[in-house]
Parts: structure tokens; sequence; C-alpha cells
């Protein structure tokens, strides 16, 4: 597709850029893919997120646009992208307005950037903010593009709030009806139960169940026991809090409206504290119920960015280069006729990833397993570690391996961070990146479990 | 004999007589009649209304295709048979009477310009341990061939034509009260949350404006504390969730136990026996009430071959 020595895009695409600076730069690799050749890296520059609030709390009256536009400032402040163009900017909402169907744009528009970056929105529910990550790092190892922003926002605060379908339909017959007559029998299908609205639910639309509801289910189908989900609360939480100690979201985290950590984290939380808490969900089913609001995520504002950068990019621009993006694949499941668990599809994904990158769960230092539920993550590792399961689920000859909880959501997971649905795969890819940075090698493993039973999972890698 | 009707019977106006008839009965014992009629009813060229099909596929959450949806051929030929069911010699009173159990044959799918003849009688008239019950039985022929047949079986409560005492009706009953711990599956497949409306909006678009499912009010009148779904919404419903796609020849039924009083919240599990929908070759659900732990229905839903059933 590109057989130029330089790119056709990247001409265009940095304000300021001469052709020949670029050229001068590259380091004599071949920088484009070409049918065969390896493609060119794309690369973990930065990332910057807004803390995440609880919903109903500091960010009760901020929509989508607004926090997506701060993370996206905050970036630009980090990295002196003021007035730059970006090769593409691709975010999403879970959440989200009619009037935001070009969420992103509008963001882009009203940031730092310069105004003839193009953008575009994706959701795929909770996966959207990962999945824009493994868009535009292929887009940037093909040579398409030489930088990316990829991120997220979700308020379930300002979530929109949509008539119901009968006032709908009525008032959509009104504005085709021409005469009074028609008008007048339009609004006699008005029922008074029509003018109550519809608040956005977390139910499955095939299910009629909340994702609370279809995870009690795998946790029950599983035996996940209630102190194991307590447990991996806390250590979310003291994770989480150690790493704000330790400055490790210093520049990852920006600001907004008064609020300078995640709202939800509870660093004084304890065992006890967490086992004195309700059940909420699978209170219908004959297993004991142990998923509690300690053990769930709460619903939650904020929004998170990526930058994204070719090797070549990255050095025009003297950033840093924190890792590299390797691979990803996605997943879903049948849990519509209950044959596997809603959040379940990141478990079937995980062993295509690592067959394709001919690597094993030793090959990894790290191990981001998002925090639907406690039990989601436990579900998980219970299913790897399963030989039966493994061997009739997924194919394999024997169990897929162990994760060892030393490496698993070392600085805290949405437990504690709290989980803005499109916001989360940002916050994720940006954390595991410099996580790998510090360290100096190795890799790291992402799974995002998201709504309709689908799932993505990825590698990154240091460099 | 066949009687043949020259309207579509209004479902309103049977209900209305049928009102009048055991408020009468309330005045004075008539001699029940203990036999069943055995005049068929016809009508010939019914056709489903488009639009109303469209509101029915709505409120069953699916999109309205080419073909007429199970359910709604029973809304189509419910008049019919109800007009046998209201007949001065039908020896059970209509209103306040139970659904029990429904067994359809969807034969081949029927086109929605399909006109088709229906015919409605009434058979084995038994004693419940409660009452007395009755099949309605239903058959459907687009042109010479049989499309759609269903047997609905309904219970009269406290209803004995067979000289059963009123003490044995009174322990029956008690027995069939206590609440029993019944064996329930351990986890739901989906939920339902059935509003108060529930009731009114599939009167809407079925015309079956049965009292006892309508209001408060107007279901204390047949003896219900709150007013209950009508059991083809339920059971149209489950079909909807667990059914094949609509060009699928299927077979059918369902039981119903507790009522569904509204609002209500409904768990159930739908066992499906496919791999995709192209494969699809049965079901097995149940729907139960989380709260009290009884069972509201059970269905059975099984892939027929093509000439399977018919004549």
């Amino acid at each position: 597709m590109n057989n130029l020595p330089t790119e056709p895009n990247s001409m265009s695409e940095s304000n300021g850029m001469s052709e020949s600076n670029r050229t001068a730069e590259s380091d004599g690799t071949t920088e484009s893919y070409r049918g065969g050749a390896k493609p060119r890296a794309a690369v973990v520059i930065g990332g910057n997120r807004i803390p995440f609030a609880r919903s109903g709390g500091p960010y009760a009256y901020a929509s989508n646009q607004d926090m997506l536009t701060a993370a996206l400032d905050g970036l630009v402040a980090r990295f002196g992208l003021q007035g730059e163009r970006i090769g593409e900017v691709a975010a999403g909402a879970v959440l989200k307005h009619s009037r935001d169907f070009n969420l992103t744009r509008e963001a882009v528009l009203g940031s730092a950037l310069a105004a003839d970056t193009p953008a575009y929105d994706l959701q795929q529910a909770c996966a959207t903010g990962l999945e824009t990550v493994v868009g535009l790092s292929n887009k940037i190892k093909l040579g398409q593009i030489d930088s990316g922003i990829a991120g997220g926002a979700d308020s379930a605060s300002d979530a929109p709030v949509a008539v119901s379908e009968g006032l709908r339909r009525v008032l959509l017959d009104l504005s085709r009806a021409r005469t009074t007559p028609q008008k007048l029998a339009a609004l006699r299908n008005l029922r008074p139960a029509d003018l109550k609205p519809n608040a956005p639910t977390t139910a499955e639309p095939r299910t009629g169940l909340s994702m609370g509801e279809h995870q009690a289910i795998t946790t029950a189908r599983w035996d996940i026991s209630r102190q194991a989900q307590d447990e991996l609360a806390l250590a979310s939480h003291t994770n989480m809090a150690a790493a704000y100690d330790r400055g490790f979201f210093d520049d990852l985290v920006t600001p907004f409206r008064g609020v300078s950590r995640d709202a939800n984290l509870r660093a004084d939380t304890s065992l006890e504290k967490l086992a004195s808490l309700k059940p909420v969900f699978g209170r219908d089913l004959t297993a004991q119920a142990t998923m509690t609001a300690g053990n769930s995520t709460p619903l939650t504002d904020g929004a998170a960015v990526v930058l994204l950068g070719s090797e070549d990019y990255a050095r025009k621009h003297s950033l840093p280069m924190l890792a590299n993006v390797v691979d990803a694949e996605a997943a879903a499941v049948d849990f519509v006729h209950g044959k596997e668990g809603l959040l379940m599809a990141p478990v079937y994904a995980m062993p295509r990833l690592l067959q394709r990158n001919n690597m094993t769960f030793a090959d990894f230092d790290f191990f981001e397993i998002h925090e639907a539920f406690a039990s989601t993550v436990l579900t998980s590792l219970a299913a790897w570690e399963d030989e039966d399961f493994c061997r009739t689920q997924l194919g394999l000859s024997g169990a897929l391996g162990t994760v060892h909880r030393n490496k698993l959501n070392v600085n805290g997971s949405s437990l504690a961070a709290g989980h803005p649905f499109a916001a989360t795969g940002a916050r994720i890819v940006a954390s595991l990146a410099k996580s790998l940075a510090e360290k100096g090698s190795g890799r790291g493993l992402i799974s995002v479990c998201a709504a309709g039973g689908q799932g993505v999972v990825a590698i990154l890698e240091a460099r | 004999m066949d009687r043949v009707l020259a309207d579509p019977p209004e479902l309103t106006s049977l209900y209305a007589g049928a009102l009048a008839v055991s408020a009468r009965a309330g005045l004075r014992r008539r001699q029940r009649p203990s036999a069943l009629p055995l005049d068929r009813h016809r009508l010939d060229g019914l056709l489903a209304a488009p639009d109303e099909v469209e509101g029915f596929q709505r409120l069953m959450g699916r999109a309205r295709g080419d073909f007429v949806p199970s359910g709604y051929v029973h809304i189509l030929v419910f008049p019919v048979a109800v007009s046998v069911l209201s007949r001065p010699d039908f020896p059970l009173p209509l209103l306040g009477m139970i659904h029990l159990r429904n067994e359809i044959h969807h034969l081949r799918p029927i086109r929605l310009d399909e006109r088709l003849a229906v015919t409605a009688w009434v058979e084995n008239l038994t004693p419940h341990r409660s009452g007395s019950q009755v099949d309605v039985v239903v058959h459907v022929h687009s042109g010479p061939e049989m499309v759609w047949m269903g047997r609905s079986t309904y219970l009269a409560k406290g209803i004995h034509l067979t000289g059963t005492s009123d003490a044995d009706v009174a322990t029956a009953v008690a027995a069939d009260a206590s609440p029993a711990a019944e064996e329930l599956p351990g986890c739901p497949t989906a939920e339902w949350s059935l509003g108060g409306d529930t009731g009114r909006r599939y009167a809407a678009v079925s015309g079956d404006y049965n009292p006892i499912h309508l209001s408060v009010l107007s279901a204390r009148a047949l003896g219900m504390k709150r007013p209950i779904a009508h059991g083809m919404y339920l059971a149209s419903r489950m079909v909807a969730a667990a059914g094949p796609d609509e060009s699928t020849p299927f077979k059918w039924t369902v039981e119903f136990r507790a009522p569904v009083l509204l609002p209500s919240r409904v768990l159930l599990s739908a066992e499906v026996d496919a791999s995709s929908t192209a494969q699809w070759r049965g079901a097995e659900v149940v729907a139960w009430d989380p709260r009290r732990r009884r069972t509201h229905f059970s269905g059975r839903l099984e892939r027929l071959t093509v000439d399977a059933g018919a004549k």
C-alpha cells in the first residue's frame, strides 16, 4: 500500500514538520507495512485521565464531552501538543446522548488540539477504551497515521434520559400528521404511563438481567467465595492507595473540578469493613449471595486518554516511549441462552491471543484484569486454572495457567478507581505502559470484559 | 355440526354477556348443563392485520417479519373460541376461568396475507381437584391445508359437575394452596420486569379485555388481589424469547401454575437446544416468582419436521 520511503500521510500530519526532517530521523528501518514485511511498532507515549468519581458526586453536572475534553487538554499540556494535528482521535462513551453522535470530534474541537485533527466515535461497552487503542495502534502499524489519541468518557450521572417508547411514537406520528384530525388521532394514542421517562439501566437487553445478576450466576457456578472477593477488593484499594502515595499517578492523572484522586478509593478500608456489607446481587439464586457494593464497581463518572505514536513520531517530538502495543484479540460468548457467563468472553480470547504470539502466562510480568466485579477476575483466574474447562470450552490440551497474585493489578484496578465504562481501557493501558517502562523490561496482559457477552484482551511489551 | 359465523365475534360483548350471566346466576341458582355442546364454530376469511402484528411483536420485543407469529394466531382465533365458551349450553362460567395449559402445533409459516379458516370446539370435560376442566380446540386452515392447531385447557374453579360435595372442594382447594417447596432452576437466564399496565398493554394488542387482567378493582371483582398477566402474553413472550425464527414449524406447550400478579418481577430459565437460531431444535423454559419461590409456568418448544402433525 505504501512503498515510499516516507509516508504520504505524514507529509501533512504534524504541523510544521518538514519532509526532510522526517526522512533524516528515520533510522533506516522499514517503517510502514508492506505485505509480508513486519509492521512498524505502535508505541504508548503516555496517558492522562481525570480522577474518577462515583456517579452523583463531584462530576454530577459534567457531561461526557466536558470530561473527555478535560482529559484531552491534560494530555495536550503534558506532551506539548497545543495546536498539533494528531493523526486521529478515537474515543467513545457507553451511556451516550443522541446529540453526542460526534462526541470525540466535538471534544477535539473544544480542546487545544489543532482543529484539523480528525476523530471518530467507537462503542463496545466496557471494552470501548481498549478497542480504540487497538484500532489506532493498528493504523499506526500500517503507516496510515503517525500519532493517535485513544480513550473514552462516561458519565452515569449525566446519563441520557429518553422519553418512553409510547410518547416517542406519538411525538413522531404527531410530527408527520398534517391535518388537525390526524394530529388528534396521533394524540389519542398517548397513555398516561407513556409520560414516564426511561433512564438507562445496566440490564442486558436480551435477558433483562442486570450485569451484577449475570455475574452472580457465574460467581455461583464457579463457587467463588465471599472472602476471596473481599480480599481482591481490599488488594485493589491498598495497591492503588500505595501507588498514589509513591507518586505513580502524578503523570497519569490531572485534577478536575477540585478532585485530585479517584474519589471511590478507600485507603482505609479493611476486610472487616468489607465483610460487614450486605450482598446486593445474586439474592434470588439458590447459592449464597456473595457480591456486595464493596466487591462490585460502583457507577462512575470519568474520562481517560492515551497518546499513541510510531517510534518516529515519538523521537521527532522528543516524547517518551513507554511500551509497544503488541497484539489484541476480541471474543464473545452466548450468554443469552445461559451457555456461558456474560462477562466470560475474555477467558476465551486469552488462549487465542497467547497462541498467536507463541506465549504463555510465564512470559508476563503484569496482569491487568479489569475488575468489573471482584468475582469477574476470580472466575477468569479459576477458568484458566481449570483443566477440564480449558479442555472442553477452550479446546486446549490442559489448563491455560495460573496468574500469580503479585503480578495482578499491582497498582489497583476498577474496584478502587471506579469504572466509567468507556474510560477504563485507556486508564489500564496508560498505567500498564508506565509500569512496564518503570521496570524497563517484560510484558503485560490486559483483559477487559464487556456487556453483550464480549471481551478484549491485549499484550503490551516494554521497550 | 358446524355453526358458521358471519363476522368475527366481539370479545368485549361476549365478556359483557358473560358478566350479565354470572350476575344473574348469583341471584338465582341456574341448572348447569352437564355435557358439552357438540357444535363447532367456524369463521372463514380471517386475515392478520399487519399493524396489529407490528404492535404485538413490539410488545414481545421482536421485529415484525413476513409471517404471522404463533401467539398472534391465537389472538386472531380467540374470539371464535370464546364464542363457543359463551354459548348458553356451555356448562362452565366463562369469566374467572383459569388457563391451565396450551399446546400449539404451528405446522408451517403463515404469510401475513393468507386468508384463514378457523374451527373451534370444546371437548374433554373432566373433573379437576379444584373444579372442572375443559379443552378448547382450534384448527386453522389455509385453503385445504391445516397450518396451526391449538388446544387450550381451562379450569373453572369450584364448579363440580360430577356431584362432588362442597367439603371435597374445600380440601382440594386448601391442598392446592399450600406452598410446598418447589424445585426451581438454580440460575435464571432472563428476568422480566412486568409493570402494572402489562395486562392493559396486552389487551390493547389482543383485544382481550378480560377484566381479570386490567386493574386492581376489576380483578378483585373476579376474586384476584391484583390483576394477573394474560397467560397467552407470558406464553407468547416465551416463544419470542426461546422459539425458532419465524419460518420454522414448531410445536409448543405451556403449563400455567401460580398466576403472575401485576406488577411483578419474573425470573426465567430457558434452555435452548441450538448452537444458533438456524439450528434451533427446541427449548425448555421455566418461569418463577423469585420472592415466593413458586413456578409461574413451564414450557417446552420443539422443532417439527416438515410434514409432522399434518392431517
